[in-house]
């Protein structure tokens, strides 16, 4: 099973899988690592190594909230081990497909395709229902 | 003495670029350039490629040990008004000072917590030692404002220098 470790700020990445598991029940393999008001990156650093010791090896995405932010800068390195993706722009819809779909795809067939969910999942609904 | 007031901002910030800098600072003030200045990131081009990345295509980012960075900001004073140059700790601060870019004005963004560390302001956390760099720069007659974004609440080191 991939693993999936939500890296955020604040309370992000704890409310999006409690989110997931409200719609698709409780799933194994979810992990959240939050950076907090205040926190160093070198202290959010060291956290999220300590979270992924567990994890060591074994396949692992890697969904992080902003493009450009701390956890951004801090998580991006992981794409650089061997059997970890990252992906940003982390939301429900993104969530909740690694949760249905993590079984039936290769780890970076699964990171494009959140890529595409997270993309599509974003819709503007004057236009499209203010007839 | 180097005209360094037409230095756009020397800021402290240990999370470097990220969404207060781009999103508020970069959309306020017409930031052409980026000059990071430290020589953990100077050695580390994994990180200099995450930075840029994030960073918009206009804005120019530029990573060089505080030596290096010294050098290059005195050989090339184009633009300077448009530069933000970004620190991470207070010793890099006064590293760049004692080093010849003796600026006037800096702003502290933000410094992390971490064992050692006291909470100074907001999200911002000094040790003694950095306490005492930053109290060595305002009797130098630097101008110290602490100060997340632009229209945040701030607040100038020397009223809390004496508490501290």
């Amino acid at each position: 099973m991939i693993n999936i470790v939500l890296v955020s700020h604040a309370d992000l990445g704890d409310a999006l899988i409690r989110a997931a598991e409200m719609i698709a029940g409780h799933a194994e393999g979810l992990y959240s690592v939050s950076l907090l008001p205040g926190e160093s990156p070198e202290g959010f650093g060291a956290k999220l190594e300590e979270a992924l010791q567990e994890i060591e090896g074994q396949e692992t995405l890697v969904l992080i909230d902003l493009f450009g932010g701390t956890p951004y800068n801090v998580a991006a390195r992981q794409v650089l081990k061997e059997n970890v993706e990252c992906v940003t722009g982390a939301n429900l819809p993104m969530l909740l497909e690694l949760v249905m779909a993590r079984d039936d795809a290769s780890l970076s067939e699964l990171a494009e395709e959140i890529t595409q969910v997270g993309q599509e999942s974003v819709k503007n609904l004057g236009p499209m229902l203010r007839k | 003495m180097i005209a360094i007031e037409e230095l756009g901002l020397v800021r402290i910030d240990d999370r470097l670029i990220h969404g207060q800098v781009i999103a508020v600072w970069c959309k306020q003030r017409p930031f052409s350039r980026i000059v990071i200045l430290d020589d953990g990131v100077a050695a580390d081009a994994f990180m200099q490629e995450v930075l840029s990345l994030a960073a918009p295509p206009n804005l120019k980012v530029d990573v060089f040990s505080i030596k290096d960075g010294i050098e290059a900001l005195n050989a090339d004073k184009l633009h300077w008004e448009t530069t933000m140059v970004l620190l991470k700790t207070p010793l890099a601060a006064k590293q760049l000072y004692d080093g010849g870019l003796q600026y006037r004005a800096l702003n502290i963004g933000g410094i992390g917590s971490r064992p050692g560390r006291k909470n100074i302001f907001k999200n911002i956390a000094a040790s003694e030692e950095e306490i005492a760099i930053l109290k060595y720069l305002m009797d130098e007659g630097v101008e110290i404002t602490l100060l997340t974004v632009p229209g945040e609440k701030s607040k100038a080191f020397s009223a809390l220098a004496g508490k501290l």
